[in-house]
Parts: C-alpha cells; structure tokens; sequence
C-alpha cells in the first residue's frame, strides 16, 4: 500500500546526486563518499580493492539501512593521494581486472560446445495432453 | 592484501550445457568474486509479465493467483538491454511495441477431460496494445525472433510451465504485458534459478564452523570441489594470513537467457557501475577543484604526523617493535596495539581499528577478522561497517 516503489532502488530520483564527497574534518586525509542507488554489489568489491593499495590506511563501508538504496564508503590515506583519487584509482584497476576476465572467459566459452541440450524428462510424469476422460463420461453439466 | 594483486586472475570451464555452466575462478578476491555472484542473480534485465488483465477466469483459481504464476513463467530475453527499452522511460501513455511484449492467453475447455493451461497457450498479441507508440527507436530490430515468448514454445524437447488446470465449461482469458526489469524489482526478472558458490571445500580458512556429535570430519561429506584441493594434513597448522583463493561456480539460469550471456553481460554490468562511478566522482570533484580537494591532503598530515596523533602512527619497523598503545601501524610489523588502527597483519589489541588479518573483538575489523561489534567484516556485519 505505502511501500516505496521497489524500482527506487536502483533508479536515480531527478536532481539527485549519484555521489556525494564528504570531507573528515577530524582525521587527516579521510573521506566519506556517499554512492546513491548502489548496494553492497559495488560496495564490497571497491573496499577490498581499496585495502590491495598500499597508500591506503583505512577502507569501510557500510549500508546504514537496508531499506535506503545508498552505501557509504569511508577512505583514509597516506596523504601522498586523496580518497577520491584512490577511489577511482581503484575502480580502473577492478574495470582492467574484469575486462582480462572478461576475454579469458570468452576463450574458455569459445573452446566448450554446448552438451546435454535436451531435457528429456516431464516435471509433471503426464503427458501434457490432458488428464483422462471421467468415468461414465459424465460431467457436472449433466447433473 | 598483496596476496591476489600480483597474480592474473584464471577461470576454468568445467562443464557447459544449455541451462548451467560450472566454473572455477582463481586468483580473484572474496569481495570480487561475491560481487560477480550477486551481479549475475540481481542486475542483469530480462523480461517478465508484469501487467495482467483478466477478461474472465471461470478456473479454480483466483485472478490475482494465476496474476503471479503468470510474471513467474520465463521469457526469452536474449540481448535484453539493447531489444527493448524500459517502460518507466519510455515516452508512450501506458505501453507500447518498444517497451512492452503484448501476450494473451485464451483457452476454454469443451472435452470431457481436464486440460492443463500451460505457457505455450500464450500468444504473441499486438492487440493488447491501445494504438498508441512512444518515440522511434531500433528496439524492434535488435529483437531475435522469439524474443519474449515463453522458454521452450514450439519446442518440444522442453515441457511447458503450467498455469492452471481446467475441466468442461471453464475457461480463462487473459491480456498480458511483458516488460523489463530487474531481479531487484522482483525476482521473476532474474535469469538465474540458481548460482552455487563455494570456496574453501575443506574448510581450512575456518570461515565456518561445523557442528558436531563427536568427530566433525566423520559427519560432514565433503563437497565434490573437494577432490579439487588438497587436504588438510593433521598436522598443519593454522594460516591465520591465508585468503580464499579459488571459488567454485555453478550459474543454472531459468531460460531466459543462456549461461554464457548471463556470465559475459553480468562482467560487463560490474564494468559499468564502476565506469559510471568513475564520471560521477570526476563530476563531484570537478567544482571544488580549486578547494581542498586538489591539493596533495592536509599539511600536517604527512610524514610528520604522528606527533600531532596522541599515541603516533608507527611508521618504521623500530616504532612497531614495540607494542604502540594507541597508535595506527602503517608498516608490515608484527604488533601488539592495545587500541591502535592496524594496518598490517598483525594481531591488533580488542579495542583497534584492525586494517590487516587480526583477531578484533569489538574493533573495525578491515578484513577476514571476525569482529563483533562496531565496523564488522563483510562475514560478521552485526551492527556497524563492513571494513
């Protein structure tokens, strides 16, 4: 009745901001980046990246609540690079990481043939023709 | 955390068929491979009955039940990002050819038999539409030919879904439309029935605990992945710094699209969230460029640092000999941080900001660490982050 449209979750609302870059003004070199409309997908895949680069000292996210489509990550670095720097540092390093995925698994897709094609056995054990006629071949419209 | 960056990741096909595929993935992060799990089950569009409209349903069922059974029967959705375009984006009143697939079910039973209604009595449609058309597009021409009809119609090798069951004088007549949607909407747009995921078939990372009668390796069978790695010996002992290495796939999906397209676009999915995070940061970034972004961070917080920090930032090997009371371990050292950051395997203090492999009790645990409370490991995320 009142629930919020489930497509919320995924599609950005008009003048909304995809990312926000909040600055820690309590420890150095830190930022809170706010990712509008992505989950955990995204999220935990960025941290450990993040924790692979030797410039960063602290990496975390958290989705605050599940039914609010957003998550935030919080970086710190060394001071030789800023947090939003490293972030995006660290989503090419994970788009070059897909992509030689991405052309290892075309090689493998291309060497294997498809086997097995055919499904041989009925879900239900009838023919899917119809039930058997009821006996005396009489129905309730006779009645 | 230098353990996967060194070494290309390597997949292995190990069985392809016209529903699944099985694969084994190495050389690849946890976090990287869970993303591709979830990318595959949840993003990837497909099509599915989303708006039914009964004209009459004199079955057992009720309208609103066979409304469901309906959005749940697979259509063929092959190359569905580019063939059709998204209903709430689309210029049209209500649907039209480019974000809809018309689809009517009319069937009336007159034998003396029960006659089963089932996803080939669905028929492509136009009618349904109500003469109306939003903007040209080339959707209709990227279409194959069966593109959104049920999975398997006209082809007998594979049994229809059923609907409903009917005897003499019932009959069902309904008008349906197909549109695009994800997994995340609702489930019936997810092209995969099941994805099997598995790493670490004998359990030597201890991510899991087994219960037990008497003798944990008596009760449990192992998993076929087993056969793939070698046993632990008895004598080994623990790997506290060890990362799971290899991750066992199996990607069945319903039908709507094959194996290898739900595994190649689900790629290309994670591509692309990270691209449009890339433009969207440099387009955050671009109007505070002249503030305290740009600069190279902060003046005090250079190498220089640790002075203004309390307990300091250990930063050479000598610092970190010695256990730092409060401070942050930026060197690979083993230390004992009563409540420091660790930023390094090393066995930080209950209290710490663990950024390496260390045993936290209520810290923000950054890795494998099984923290309790406050930043949680992705495996523990009881209340707080996931570090």
């Amino acid at each position: 009745m009142n629930a919020p449209n489930r497509s919320e979750l995924f599609v950005l609302e008009d003048g909304e901001k995809a990312v926000e870059i909040l600055e820690d003004t309590k420890i150095p070199n830190a930022a809170t980046i706010k990712v509008v409309k992505q989950d955990h997908t995204l999220a935990n895949m960025l941290r450990a990246q993040l924790l692979a680069t030797p410039s960063v000292l602290f990496a975390g996210y958290k989705v605050p609540h599940p039914l609010q489509p957003y998550f935030i990550l919080k970086i710190q670095t060394d001071g030789t690079i800023t947090p939003a720097d490293v972030l995006s540092q660290a989503c090419n390093r994970l788009i070059g990481t897909l992509s030689t995925l991405e052309a290892k698994f075309k090689r493998e897709f291309s060497f294997k043939d498809v086997e097995g094609a055919v499904v041989s056995e009925d879900p239900y054990g009838v023919p899917s023709t119809g039930g058997p006629t009821w006996a005396g071949g009489r129905d309730y419209l006779d009645f | 955390m230098q353990v996967n960056s060194d070494l290309e990741p390597t997949v292995r096909i190990r069985e392809l068929k016209k529903d699944r595929v099985n694969f084994v993935l190495e050389n690849v992060d946890l976090a990287f491979a869970n993303s591709l799990r979830r990318v595959m089950m949840a993003d990837l569009p497909t099509v599915a009955i989303d708006t039914v409209e009964v004209v009459s349903n004199t079955t057992v069922l009720p309208d609103e039940f066979i409304a469901h059974r309906l959005g749940m029967i697979p259509l063929v959705s092959t190359n569905c990002d580019e063939a059709i375009r998204n209903n709430r984006d689309c210029t049209c009143e209500s649907a039209c050819e480019y974000c809809a697939i018309p689809l009517s079910l009319n069937v009336a039973c007159s034998d003396n038999r029960t006659l089963d209604i089932t996803s080939s009595h669905l028929q492509y449609d136009p009618s349904v539409f109500h003469n109306e058309s939003g903007e040209e597009g080339d959707e209709t021409a990227k279409r194959v030919e069966n593109f959104g009809h049920p999975v398997g119609k006209n082809d007998p090798s594979v049994p229809p879904v059923l609907i409903c069951k009917i005897r003499k004088g019932q009959e069902l007549k309904v008008k349906c439309l197909a549109k695009r949607g994800l997994a995340k909407e609702h489930a019936k747009w997810s092209p995969c029935s099941a994805v099997a995921f598995e790493y670490d078939p004998h359990n030597k990372l201890r991510h899991t605990t087994y219960w037990y009668e008497t003798d944990s390796r008596a009760e449990w069978p192992l998993s076929d992945n087993a056969r793939e790695e070698e046993p632990p010996r008895d004598d080994e002992p623990f790997d506290f710094n060890a990362k799971p290495q290899r991750f066992y796939f199996e990607v069945e999906t319903d039908g709507s699209l094959g194996p290898q397209e739900v595994v190649m676009k689900g790629l290309q999915e994670l591509q692309r969230k990270l691209a449009i995070l890339i433009h969207n940061l440099k387009a955050e970034q671009e109007p505070e460029l002249n503030g305290a972004l740009s600069g190279g961070g902060d003046p005090g917080m250079d190498q220089s640092g640790p002075q203004i920090w309390g307990g300091g930032w250990g930063n050479s090997a000598a610092t970190n000999a010695s256990p730092a009371a409060a401070g942050w371990e930026g060197s690979p050292a083993v230390t004992g941080g009563a409540a420091g950051w660790g930023t390094n395997p090393s066995p930080a203090g209950s209290g710490g900001w663990g950024t390496g492999a260390s045993p936290n009790a209520g810290g923000w645990g950054t890795n494998g660490s099984p923290a309790a409370r406050g930043w949680g490991s992705p495996a523990q995320q009881a209340s707080g982050w996931n570090v």
